[in-house]
């Protein structure tokens, strides 16, 4: 082709239009399904549950942690059932009361309290040798990287509440 | 019969060239176990192929009776397992070539390797080859979740707590994978089954595609 | 006549009325005795997938898939264990300097270099040699990376129990799945006596095994309870005579509904 003054030509407008005409139509597919595929990392948390009756009287909670099975209606999508969860609840030296959650920080096992015979006074990780302190802190130089997290609780008419377990603020 | 009905298609379409190429080609004698038997390390790739077809071919009859609901999943595994005819093989089948396919496929990795045979011009799909091993290995991943049972939860939860510790995106990565930001449930399973039987297949016929054709295009390695 | 004016087709359509032979590329460069594809070499490679497929069909016949119970998240004494191709992953992320504070070095910096390198392979191994012994770094590395996986593999697979992962975790069948009376006074002293270890379905867990499908009289019940049996240490039960015989029946009762 000669020098074409044209900025533009025909063939190129036409390469443009298809572009733009595909990425249309290729838009118009996607938008949906994909904004469908990334709901659940839109969804705003929901709000805090309400703290439930887990049917252990405070003057039961002793100094030596304790494990408390509960269960909560849980909403998963459109599947609804009764979950059990569990806790470690125990007074520490100050007579407050301490839940932490037994989900390891690790990678989400389960933890418990004096779980191996050589490291009593600790909670232990079966799944990595993990372990943390009884006030839940992990102990270092072992897999876990934060403190177990911590339920919210309550006592109302001398009975303990639990509510969600929360990470702990870094420290 | 046959020979008029081909000639027939044949005339109007043309269909030999399509075939040819492949049946037509000649197999160096370098890679020809029949000739020196150290060969049958080039049989690696083939058979990571035939494995695949098996689990294409079982995963496909395995959902004839699979449900992705964690009321019924384990049910329906466990029904297709103990009362359906041969379904404890064809869920074998399916279990045990999801581990057979990974063997292969890493002596057909290490073949490729230690010959050399990714250098130049072969780049390409070497990278192809090695996206389809991270395929495979997410279809590994997604299946293992399918059956529902005790060990299909916690490595499940254990894997999606590793994605939560990537950093910046490790929340999200963890909830798009899920469906949820903290349950590993009804919405989980449903996803993992549409990973394992849509997207990741659709992905691996996409790139088998393009390694075969490279392979065709670009021959066989040479002998060392 | 190959291109252009006198070229015949098939009707109106493209398709050239004037069969040409097909030309295979051929492999004349490279020494030796070729054979063609078709069905010469692909005789001999069905054949050997023959013998494959014989030796895989025999091993899913072999060794039935395992199906362990359905998943129950709040099985709190389940150790869970991926699959044994993302094992050595997993063992990598028990060592200290994979976990921890590092756990970014675990989980995104050695697999990302590993997989990486990998992916990257050709251009970071870019000289003309092809055999192993011309490119050592390359091949070092490699060797090195399939042996730390391997070594990493057996290390976690050797640490792992599977006879008595498999026999904790045997499935229950649906139509064993029996009703236990959760009202019942037997099941009340169960609860505080024994579920911690078998379970609140007695389905058994990873400190005892299932209470279901047990042949057992009530005097074995009674004695095993208080006294222990194979690694169940003795002193387990506490509570009155009268409770350990509401807990034998009810044990005894929930096997005999089957």
């Amino acid at each position: 082709m000669s020098e074409d003054k044209r900025p533009v030509s025909r063939r190129q407008f036409l390469n443009y239009t298809l572009t733009g005409v595909g990425g249309f139509m290729a838009a118009g597919l996607m938008v949906s399904p994909l904004r469908m595929a990334i709901d659940p990392v839109l969804q705003k948390e929901a709000a805090d549950g309400d703290l439930t009756n887990v049917q252990l009287a405070e003057g039961d909670i002793t100094n030596e942690p304790q494990r408390i099975d509960w269960e909560i209606d849980q909403v998963d999508g459109w599947y609804e059932s009764k979950v059990s969860k569990t806790a470690w609840v125990y007074k520490d030296d100050n007579g407050d009361i301490v839940a932490l959650s037994p989900i390891c920080k690790h990678l989400g096992c389960v933890v418990s309290w004096e779980g191996s015979e050589d490291y009593p006074d600790q909670f232990y990780c079966p799944c990595h040798d993990g372990r943390y302190y009884k006030d839940g802190m992990n102990v270092p130089g072992t897999p876990p990287t934060a403190g177990l997290d911590i339920y919210e609780h309550k006592i109302k008419n001398g009975m303990l509440f639990l509510g969600k377990a929360q990470p702990r603020e870094e420290a | 019969m046959l020979q008029k009905i081909y000639d027939w298609i044949d005339e109007r379409v043309d269909i030999t060239p399509l075939w040819r190429d492949i049946a037509d080609h000649e197999v160096p004698e370098h890679v020809n176990p029949a000739h020196h038997f150290s060969a049958f390390v080039y049989c690696f790739g083939g058979l990571t192929f035939f494995v695949v077809v098996i689990q294409i071919l079982s995963g496909m009859f395995l959902t004839m009776y699979y449900v992705p609901d964690i009321e019924n999943a384990w049910r329906s595994v466990y029904y297709l397992q103990t009362e359906v005819a041969h379904g404890q093989i064809v869920r074998g089948m399916h279990h045990w070539g999801a581990s057979v396919v990974v063997v292969m496929l890493l002596l057909h990795t290490m073949r490729v390797f230690f010959q050399g045979a990714y250098k130049k011009p072969r780049e390409l799909n070497w990278m192809v080859g090695v996206l389809l091993f991270f395929i495979i290995l997410g279809l590994g991943f997604t299946g293992y979740l399918l059956p529902w049972d005790n060990k299909a939860y916690f490595a499940t939860e254990v894997g999606l707590n590793i994605a939560q510790d990537v950093p910046i995106i490790g929340d999200e990565l963890k909830t798009l994978l899920s469906g949820d930001e903290e349950i590993v449930g009804a919405q989980t399973l449903a996803r993992f089954f549409a990973i394992h039987v849509f997207f990741l297949p659709a992905a691996l016929f996409a790139l088998l595609g393009v390694h075969f054709i490279l392979i065709r295009k670009q021959g066989i390695s040479g002998p060392l | 006549m190959h291109k252009g004016k006198g070229m015949k087709f098939v009707g109106d359509s493209r398709i050239s009325a004037e069969r040409k032979p097909n030309i295979p590329k051929d492999y004349s460069e490279y020494p030796g005795r070729t054979e063609a594809f078709w069905p010469n070499f692909l005789l001999k490679e069905w054949l050997a997938g023959s013998v494959f497929l014989v030796g895989f069909l025999c091993l899913t016949l072999a060794h039935p898939s395992p199906l362990e119970g359905m998943a129950d998240p709040t099985d709190s004494g389940y150790i869970p264990l991926p699959d044994w191709y993302f094992l050595f992953l997993y063992e990598l992320l028990k060592y200290d300097f994979a976990s921890g504070p590092y756990i970014l070095f675990g989980i995104i910096i050695i697999p990302g270099l590993a997989f990486g390198g990998l992916l990257l392979a050709p251009f970071l191994d870019k000289g003309p040699g092809r055999r192993p012994h011309r490119r050592p770094v390359a091949v070092g590395m490699m060797l090195l990376a399939l042996t730390s996986v391997i070594w990493l593999t057996y290390q976690s697979a050797s640490h792992v129990d599977w006879e008595s992962r498999a026999e904790a975790n045997k499935p229950v069948p649906p139509s064993e799945q029996v009703n236990i009376d959760t009202d019942s006074e037997g099941y009340a002293v169960f609860e505080n006596n024994c579920m911690s270890c078998h379970g609140e379905d007695l389905q058994g867990g990873a400190a005892g095994p299932s209470l279901v499908g047990i042949d057992r009289s009530v005097d074995e019940v009674k004695d095993i309870a208080q006294n222990g049996t194979g690694s169940m240490p003795p002193g387990q039960f506490s509570g009155s005579d009268e409770e350990l015989n509401k807990l034998a029946e009810f044990i005894i009762s929930v096997n005999k509904e089957e």
